[in-house]
């Protein structure tokens, strides 16, 4: 650390350095520095009283906090495989349903138009 | 050998011999690393020991005597949370000041936000008794709320303090030749506004 000797508490006193210092002058009286110094010392008791106070339940809560994120995997994973497992029947009808019939089940399944005809025809003609 | 040291008492800086600031210092470093280890008293020690010059770096930043000492508090209690990061062979009190300093500029931020409305400008009002209130007192407080608050803060803590330009940068987080160039125009700019109450004299 250098000390600029030119200007400064120990350096050329000119008359703006000396109003400035004593515009800023710190508070002259002892009592002022102990008490100041208490009051900060209180603040940094009270800081490591809540530390202190907080940190069972800090553990818990990180204990906790840990609990829950692993309860919240099991439960993904769960529902990743149960909508995994639904999906699979309902996979399967759409796939039945949506599959285009093919010339041989339509004929199984719709009336043969045809036949009928036939028949009534056959029916008419008979003796 | 590491250069003297400068030990600020109520309202003098003594500079101690090398010999007598090469002890001072071990005494300091033995004060960090106790209070590193949870030694409260160690801790409270650096505190007498450094509470002065911190709040002569709040001062010169704070728009108020209570913010400054707002601004000590704060930042003593920042150093103390991140003691533990804190290397025993740095200066303390450089790494002090620049926490303090943050604190100050937090506290000024925070007080703009507040009184944007109310007060046209903060200037620094020093505490003192109103009765020795005088001319030049008057004209230099008006001065001063003429420069920008880093203009304020460096020119106080140079020539009030006797801090480096280095050290101002450091403090206030701007270069060393920012600093430089700040105090020259904050000086000639109070010299230009207090010339003719000078050269009534």
């Amino acid at each position: 650390m250098t000390f600029d000797s030119r200007i400064g508490p120990t350096g050329r006193e000119d008359d703006l350095t000396n109003a400035l210092r004593a515009l800023y002058a710190p508070p002259s009286d002892e009592g002022y520095w102990s008490d100041l110094a208490q009051r900060i010392m209180a603040r940094i008791s009270n800081e490591d009283e809540i530390d202190t106070w907080w940190q069972p339940f800090a553990r818990l809560a990180r204990v906790g906090v840990l609990a829950a994120g692993v309860a919240l995997t099991i439960a993904s994973i769960a529902l990743t495989r149960e909508q995994a497992s639904a999906s699979i029947p309902s996979l399967a009808y759409e796939t039945v349903a949506d599959t285009p019939r093919t010339s041989l089940l339509q004929i199984a399944i719709e009336p043969d138009v045809n036949a009928e005809r036939e028949a009534t025809l056959r029916y008419v003609m008979a003796p | 050998m590491q250069p003297a040291l400068r030990v600020h008492t109520t309202n003098d800086v003594l500079e101690l011999p090398a010999e007598s600031a090469d002890r001072a210092r071990e005494r300091e470093r033995d004060l960090v690393l106790s209070a590193q280890e949870g030694d409260h008293s160690a801790f409270a020690a650096l505190v007498r020991l450094h509470e002065r010059r911190a709040y002569a770096v709040a001062r010169s930043i704070a728009a108020t005597h209570e913010d400054a000492e707002d601004a000590v508090q704060e930042g003593f209690l920042h150093a103390y949370r991140a003691l533990d990061r804190f290397r025993p062979e740095q200066a303390f009190g450089a790494w002090l000041h620049r926490i303090v300093a943050n604190a100050a500029l937090d506290i000024g931020r925070r007080r703009k936000v507040r009184d944007a409305d109310s007060l046209p400008e903060n200037v620094a009002l020093p505490m003192r008794d109103p009765a020795s209130d005088d001319e030049l007192r008057r004209r230099l407080v008006s001065g001063l709320g003429e420069l920008s608050q880093r203009q304020r803060s460096v020119i106080v803590l140079h020539d009030v303090e006797g801090f480096t330009h280095g050290e101002i940068g450091s403090m206030l987080g701007i270069p060393e030749g920012t600093a430089r160039s700040d105090l020259h125009h904050a000086r000639a700019a109070l010299r230009r506004l207090l010339a003719d109450l000078w050269s009534e004299r």
